[in-house]
């Protein structure tokens, strides 16, 4: 074992790296321990094998997200506007609807849809933020789904259906699957300290958290934040062990260890209840990271020699109400205009209803949707991959971690809370964000703070 | 009773052994057959004498189960099976008959031999129903060259 350092950080997401930029420039001696080959965890640049990329992982970001924007400008790295130039495409029963802006053609939807979204929003701003479970409404709020309240506050499935097709990416999952309170908090905290959170800005493309992507892909952030951390980076290391005294902590891999004042865990939640801890974790904490597993969730893209939808003036992207493998569908093209890319989420339901099909069916099915938004061109793709995050040994799912009805008021206070040395990071530890890139770099800051906090 | 028979023909730009291996596959006609929303029960590639189950549209949001019996598989040229549960329409008979074209593409003809039912209603409804059911043939094979080309 080498001499003690003052920090581990364990994973090399945007959570990890964050918080060892943050110590590293206190001077705080710091190594990271990431499992994979690789940095970026849950952001990842797929090689389109002309020197440019795409993204596999996430990849958009929006106003309020303003530190994963300072720290991509800090390492040099531009944002480019998604492309929205065009009418999406709106795809219900079988039939294809052009429309521009936001809201998806559906008369009878429409309604539902937007008294859901003003009810949402004023439920959010009741929520408090930094204690979700303290908020005046918490114990019905956690006692639901957000689906049975959906559907107690509306006439027709269009609601509920429309708010599926945003948490098919947004959760890997629908409605039925996290509790209202949850929910609620989710959408508070898609905003910053000035400006509360709306569903609305978590939705949206312009001036949405659909508004930006990086140049150069999501994962140069991190890989740029690695090369500045250099040596202190140790990959191909996936940590099996912590054990903690009152003075001192270790730190095992397979073949490894290291010993730190502080460790700083930025991984999955659900990844590091299986860590061997000892002592063991409280048991309250064991038992909301147990349950703060990811959703389900898969990219699919498709390659073409360039954008020919934008030639037919559309956007390239695509709303399905139901009935698709897909939920979502947008222009993932590089920002030099080609080659032309398509990418569909496949998430929730769809992905347990279609992950396990022969990949050439599930391509056949993937494909037969983007037509239907971009037209029958879209059959004939160069290349087609797909990035199923559930096959991920050290993410297991995606985008992120929703908790069901109980877990906020039973656990939530668990969360954050120090284990003696042991500090918490990652997207699913920020009251703003949550789940996101942005929330992953929050996260990092403030887990580097309270080690700073603690001192020695 | 008089038999109906409804058929549709169409060209497939598409190699008529992928059409037979798809069409062949009881598990996917969800994936092509117009109005099919799910199949529930199924037994792989079509076996003279088995079944498979589906859960179909039938008028606005109502739906009907429908249970198929294969009667009939010759590779490549033809295919025919029988159905319940499509009331009002009786004794149906449901052929896929299929020939190579010249451009390597597949021509398939999609044929329904039925009896109506339900008396003088059943035959107004079965007037109503045909057009939609010609217009259901021509999709189901459109996508079924459109998921055979996706398949790539
Ligand atoms: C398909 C998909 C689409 C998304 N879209 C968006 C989007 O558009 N916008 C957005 O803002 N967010 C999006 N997200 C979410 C975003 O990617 C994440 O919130 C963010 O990247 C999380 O960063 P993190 O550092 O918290 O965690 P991670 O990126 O998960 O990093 C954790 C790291 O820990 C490592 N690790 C795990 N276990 C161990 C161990 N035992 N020992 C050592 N290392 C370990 C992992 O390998 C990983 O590198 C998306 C995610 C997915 C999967």
């Amino acid at each position: 074992m080498a001499a003690k350092l003052d920090v581990v950080v364990v994973g090399a997401g945007l959570a990890g790296l964050t918080a060892a930029r943050t110590l590293t420039a206190a001077g705080r001696s710091v190594v990271v321990v990431e499992a994979r080959d690789r940095v970026g965890g849950r952001t990842l640049n797929h090689d389109l094998g002309d020197g440019q990329v795409v993204e596999a992982g996430g990849q958009f970001v929006g106003p309020t997200q303003n530190h994963i924007l300072k720290l991509a400008g800090d390492l040099g790295i531009d944002t480019v506007a998604a492309n929205t130039v065009g009418d999406s495409v709106y795809v219900h029963a079988g039939r294809s609807r052009r429309f521009s802006g936001e809201i998806p053609p559906d008369l009878l939807a429409l309604p539902d849809l937007a008294l859901t979204m003003r009810r949402i929003n004023q439920l959010a701003a009741q929520v408090r933020l930094d204690a979700p479970w303290k908020s005046p409404d918490a114990a019905k709020w956690d006692s639901m789904t957000f689906e049975s309240w959906i559907r107690r506050n509306t006439v027709t499935t269009g609601g509920i259906d429309l708010v599926n097709v945003f948490l098919g990416s947004a959760y890997g999952g629908g409605a039925q699957d996290a509790s209202l309170l949850f929910s609620l908090h989710y959408i508070a905290g898609m905003g910053d300290e000035d400006n509360p959170g709306t569903i609305e800005r978590g939705i949206g493309n312009e001036g949405g958290a659909q508004e930006s992507r990086f140049v150069g892909g999501s994962q140069l952030v991190s890989i740029r934040a690695a090369e500045q951390l250099d040596d202190r980076v140790v990959l191909g290391s996936a940590v099996r062990a912590i054990e903690q005294d009152a003075t001192s902590l270790t730190v095992r891999t397979d073949d490894r260890s290291w010993a730190a004042s502080h460790v700083i865990v930025a991984v999955p939640p659900a990844l590091a209840a299986r860590i061997a801890w000892n002592p063991l974790l409280p048991a309250q904490q064991d038992a909301l990271f147990s349950r703060l597993t990811f959703g389900t969730l898969m990219k699919c893209e498709a390659v073409y020699d360039e954008p020919f939808w934008r030639q037919d003036g559309l956007s390239g992207q695509g709303v399905f109400r139901s009935g698709s493998p897909l939920c979502s569908m947008h222009d993932n093209t590089p920002p030099s205009g080609g080659p032309g890319v398509l990418m569909g989420f496949l998430g929730g339901a769809q992905w347990r209803r279609w992950a396990h099909r022969p990949p050439r069916e599930r391509r056949a099915a993937v494909l037969r949707s983007f037509a239907e938004v971009a037209g029958r061109n879209a059959l004939r793709p160069t290349d087609y991959f797909e990035q199923d995050w559930t096959t991920e040994e050290f993410t297991r799912g995606g985008p992120t971690a929703v908790a069901a009805p109980g877990t906020v008021t039973g656990f939530g206070e668990w969360r954050d809370r120090p284990f003696g040395r042991v500090h918490w990071a990652g997207a699913e530890h920020s009251d703003y964000w949550n789940g996101y890139m942005d929330g992953a770099v929050r996260s990092g800051k403030d887990a580097a703070n309270a080690v700073l906090e603690q001192g020695d | 009773m008089t038999t109906i028979e409804v058929s549709e023909t169409a060209t497939l730009a598409v190699p008529i052994d992928r059409v037979w291996e798809v069409v062949s596959n009881t598990a996917r006609y969800a994936d092509w057959v117009h109005g099919v929303v799910e199949v529930t029960d199924d037994h792989g590639p079509a076996t003279v004498g088995r079944t498979y189950s589906e859960v179909n549209k039938s008028v606005g949001p109502l739906t009907m189960r429908t249970t198929w019996t294969v009667r009939e598989v010759d590779p490549q040229r033809t295919r025919v099976d029988t159905g319940v549960g499509l009331a009002p329409l009786q004794n149906f008979v449901n052929v896929f008959d299929f020939r190579a074209n010249r451009d390597g593409g597949t021509e398939m003809t999609y044929t329904a031999r039925y009896s109506v039912g339900l008396g003088p209603v059943g035959v107004i409804l079965e007037r109503l129903l045909r057009p939609g059911m010609r217009h259901g043939f021509q999709t189901s094979m459109r996508n079924l060259e459109d998921l055979i080309t996706a398949e790539g």
